[in-house]
């Protein structure tokens, strides 16, 4: 509850939800199975209730039974509960029940809402329907109902879990616990209450290492804009003291000053001599610019993947590989266009503005008023068009984002696209993405060229004003030629950097929005990481055991639901069960790719959150049913795990992984190339290797995930064989559904729903006639009729 | 020679005349299937909840084994659809909405507070990938909190509606 005042999002709130008829927002926050119950039920309480009796148990709901947004409500007392439900009507329905009739208390978690469910020995109720919102809160009600009711019935006490374990979906925080807001799926933290600094202060501070070279070329930049503006005040002088008076001397039939030539001469060399000066510097400049927006590209783009290669797998789940590759090649590029040129562009063109503003007004400020008189204009036609401008560009960002994705979701998919003929059904799909690009890129062109010819005219005027306004002053004699042509190139020269700062604005936003995107990856913390007390474990015996283990990949439905056992040292375990019974998850929380939300997995007896992560999966090996190998050579990919092994210990390893053999068939031996993905070898060569490279790793802890299935009967053999000796000595998980392939487990762990139906060896399992004893019974009689 | 198999007759789909459903006592659905056995709880299941949601319903026992098909709820006995149909509507909660009058955020994070069929609701999103489009104009909507909405045709919102709504697809 709040203690002091209202802050000013609550301020916010409350506007919002004014007018609103039932919406429980932000009461969630503070989360109460004792809210307070309106008047208007306090009436009808007192006749319900008797006199000494307390409501120990209140909570509201969002939705009513006909499906419509309103408030019904469920209390508890020591002797009864009661459910209000209004559903419409203008008083609600009163559904009164005893504590002691109560069997059972029931959540039906379905699709959009939930429901509270009262079972008793008659009948059964439904007493609330409420939104996923409120899922916490019911859950957090349903066991204090519970001890309610053990209260008046203790000969039901042992049977307390009677409702279904609730589990916090990953522990993952989705709100702010000071703001309310929503955090972003990918971040941990609440993007408006951490002091973020803004996006630019951070974007600099990847050019500070650079500044010995960068601070440099900006001093020769701020050099070479005060010699630019000197040009002009040369050719000032040249009319003003050389030509007019020369041209003066010639219709008066005065002979023209001797030293004339002379003088003009000089200016001309000076002139000569700033542009070369420019030219030099300019280039020197820009080289170490670019060297300075190279270094900085390298260190974010490799932070950035070093961050990446981090970050767990929920991350990259939640993703498109197309939409993350973008990030680390075009954003990043954008931000070195925008921290190394963009920036030193804006502090140069500032500096030359000011320069030149001060030449002007020294000169003749009236004139220079009136020269700057479009400029507000421009400034802010030009900011609201940028405003425009990054929406139009945001979207086309994601456009071109879809063109990659689609590319990366077809290219590696060109075999299944060709075997269903579905060429046109693609080519149709891509172009319709590119007809959106191309209608995006028309849009921003559209703004873009309006843009164009609307700033031109804004420009001309102060052109317009300069004949007018200082031709006026010619005309009256306070203004000379030389000056009215140096007011003339100043404005040509002035408008060139207005022009650049205004379209600095656009660089701008997409630079933001590409820093918001590369940040996004910097920022997101990874979900499995060792905490910094973690232990190492050099040498894993590899006993494992599961304690109450649940989890859930999202809030919605449990993957593992209450998991208990433990593996001895050198014990292999078979993993049976149907697809979606957990068997994958089971293995993924071995390997730490996710971490349980509730319970614990003991590795050697620790908890698998306090060992060191690149201590504990250095000692686990992982061969899966479809081995991802990498571009490289053979021998590269089985020393992956241990690229310090030598030759021999390779040639071991694939040995023992009955992959020698195949090996020196190839023209290249070890030195061949797998190409991407390791689509040149085939599938049970490829199993063969992955298996090498697990063996070559020696892990404490062995993984086979379906490690047999994808290959032919003869390979199986071979592969089991090399299998058998892989798994020697060390703990095994072996997840098949061949079941022949596990008949060298010690025990077999049957798993259904995420929970562990059946455990023991296969003859207790086909003795004791369940589940497992019903498989074997299908897959021998398949086998029988199995034909290769 | 032989034919290849027809795949339409893998598909058997439950008889409506002869299939009874009912609520019993502990509200549960009951269902008789034409063979004469009866079911409880039966939990109705959409096998295309976007598409067809009144088409195809599975009917799972509590052990989740599908006990079969109906093709069309229309097609059962008026009784017998209602009592379907209401579980249902009770299993896919999915509000329709009709106008939004506010949205906001950053980072793909946002708030809304908008206007449904059923009244006036705000949720937030934690992602841009919280919003899937689908043809002509169809919208679908999860929340943080797993809450889901639609909306039919955007095209057809009013102009605030779409303008606020474009900023996010």
């Amino acid at each position: 509850m709040h203690s002091g005042g209202f802050s000013r999002r609550d301020m916010h709130r409350m506007a919002r939800s004014a007018g609103r008829r039932n919406n429980a927002r932000r009461s969630d926050l503070e989360m109460t199975t004792l809210e307070e119950v309106p008047e208007t039920l306090q009436g009808q309480l007192e006749d319900l209730l008797e006199s000494k009796e307390e409501i120990r148990v209140a909570i509201s709901t969002d939705l009513q039974f006909n499906g419509t947004y309103g408030t019904d409500w469920v209390l508890a007392t020591e002797k009864r509960l009661l459910a209000f439900n209004q559903n419409g009507a203008p008083t609600p329905e009163v559904r009164n029940i005893a504590l002691e009739a109560i069997d059972q208390i029931e959540i039906r978690e379905l699709h959009g809402n939930n429901y509270m469910k009262v079972r008793t020995s008659e009948g059964a109720f439904e007493v609330a329907r409420y939104s996923k919102r409120l899922a916490p809160k019911f859950a957090e009600a349903t066991p204090e109902i519970e001890t309610l009711i053990d209260k008046v019935k203790p000969e039901d006490a042992e049977k307390s879990k009677r409702h279904r374990k609730f589990v916090d979906p990953g522990k993952k925080k989705i709100r702010c616990e000071t703001c309310g807001r929503p955090i972003p799926r990918w971040s941990d933290v609440c993007p408006a209450c951490v002091e973020k600094g803004k996006l630019l202060v951070r974007l600099l501070k990847y050019a500070i290492p650079f500044w010995k070279v960068s601070v440099p070329a900006l001093l020769i930049m701020l050099v070479i804009r005060l010699v630019g503006v000197y040009p002009p005040i040369l050719s000032k002088t040249l009319i003003d003291d050389i030509l007019v008076p020369a041209t003066i001397a010639l219709t008066g039939s005065q002979p023209v000053d001797p030293g004339a030539f002379g003088q003009l001469l000089t200016i001309v060399f000076m002139m000569v001599g700033v542009h070369v000066f420019t030219a030099v510097f300019s280039a020197v400049r820009g080289y170490m610019m670019t060297w300075v927006g190279q270094r900085i590209t390298l260190t974010l783009r490799n932070d950035a993947f070093q961050h990446m290669s981090v970050l767990s797998l929920d991350f990259y789940q939640q993703r498109e590989t197309g939409n993350l590759m973008s990030r680390i090649t075009q954003d990043v590029g954008r931000l070195r266009d925008f921290i190394a040129e963009g920036l030193q562009d804006i502090i140069g063109d500032s500096m030359a503005l000011v320069y030149m503003c001060i030449i002007m007004f020294v000169i003749n400020w009236q004139l220079a008023l009136w020269v700057l008189l479009p400029i507000p204009l421009i400034i802010l036609f030009s900011f609201y068009f940028g405003h425009k401008m990054h929406k139009v560009f945001h979207v086309l960002w994601r456009r071109y984002a879809g063109i990659s994705t689609i590319l990366a979701s077809t290219i590696p998919g060109i075999r299944v696209v060709k075997a269903f003929t579905r060429e046109k059904y693609e080519v149709d799909r891509f172009e319709e993405q590119t007809h959106q690009v191309f209608d995006g890129e028309m849009n921003a062109a559209k703004l873009w060229t309006l843009y164009q010819p609307i700033m031109t005219f804004l420009t001309y005027i102060g052109t317009v004003l300069i004949w007018l306004v200082g031709g006026r002053q010619i005309l009256n004699g306070e203004l000379t030629l030389g000056e009215i042509t140096l007011f003339m190139t100043y404005m040509t020269q002035f408008l060139q950097p207005v022009r650049t700062l205004a379209q600095m604005n656009r660089r701008f936003l997409r630079a933001a929005t590409s820093a918001e995107r590369v940040f996004e990856i910097l920022d997101t913390p990874p979900s499995v990481a060792s905490h910094k007390d973690a232990v190492d474990l050099p040498n894993m015996r590899g006993q494992v055991e599961f304690r109450d283990v649940f989890f859930s990949y999202d809030s919605e439905k449990n993957a593992i639901n209450g998991v208990s056992f433990t593996t001895n040292p050198g014990e292999m375990i078979g993993l049976v069960g149907h697809s979606g019974a957990g068997k994958s998850t089971l293995i993924n929380l071995v390997t730490r790719f996710y971490d349980p939300s509730e319970g614990e997995i003991l590795i050697d007896g620790h908890d698998s959150r306090d060992i060191e992560l690149r201590s504990l999966r250095g000692q686990i090996g992982v061969v899966l049913q479809d081995p991802f190998l990498f571009e490289g050579t053979i021998a590269d990919n089985i020393g992956y795990g241990k690229p310090e092994a030598t030759r021999q210990e390779i040639i071991a390893a694939a040995k023992a992984a009955n992959a020698h053999d195949f090996i020196v068939k190839f023209p290249d031996g070890y030195d061949t190339t797998v190409g991407e993905r390791g689509a040149r070898v085939s599938g049970g060569e490829r199993q063969r290797i992955s298996i090498a490279r697990a063996i070559l790793k020696n892990p404490r802890i062995l993984i086979l995930d379906e490690a047999t299935s994808s290959v032919d009967t003869e390979t199986e053999s071979r592969i089991q064989e090399a299998l058998g000796r892989l798994i020697q000595g060390r703990t095994v998980f072996a997840i098949a559904h061949r079941l022949s392939t596990l008949k060298h487990a010690n025990r077999l762990v049957v798993l259904k729903e995420g929970t562990v139906d059946e455990i023991g060896t296969h003859e207790e399992l086909i003795t004791k006639g369940g589940t497992y004893a019903n498989l074997c019974e299908k897959q021998t009689e398949l086998s029988k009729i199995r034909a290769w | 020679m032989e034919q290849p198999i027809q795949i339409e007759d893998e598909v058997q789909f439950l008889d409506p005349k002869r299939l009874k459903i009912s609520r019993n006592q502990f509200a549960e659905l009951e269902a008789e299937l034409p063979d004469g056995s009866v079911h409880a709880p039966v939990e109705p299941v959409r096998t295309f909840p976007l598409t067809q949601p009144d088409q195809y319903i599975s009917l799972l026992d509590a052990h989740k084994n599908e006990l079969g098909l109906v093709e069309d709820i229309n097609q059962l006995k008026e009784a017998d659809r209602t009592i379907l149909a209401d579980e249902l509507e009770k299993c896919y909660f999915m509000p329709k909405i009709t106008k939004i009058h506010d949205l906001a955020g950053r980072f793909g994070v946002t708030e809304w507070d908008a206007e449904t069929e059923v009244g006036s609701v705000s949720f937030d999103l934690r992602s841009r990938n919280d919003i899937t489009s689908l043809d002509r104009g169809r919208i679908l909507i999860r929340d943080i909190d797993g809450n889901r909405y639609e909306i039919v045709n955007y095209h057809k919102l009013d102009p605030k509606s779409i303008t606020l709504l474009e900023t996010q697809i």
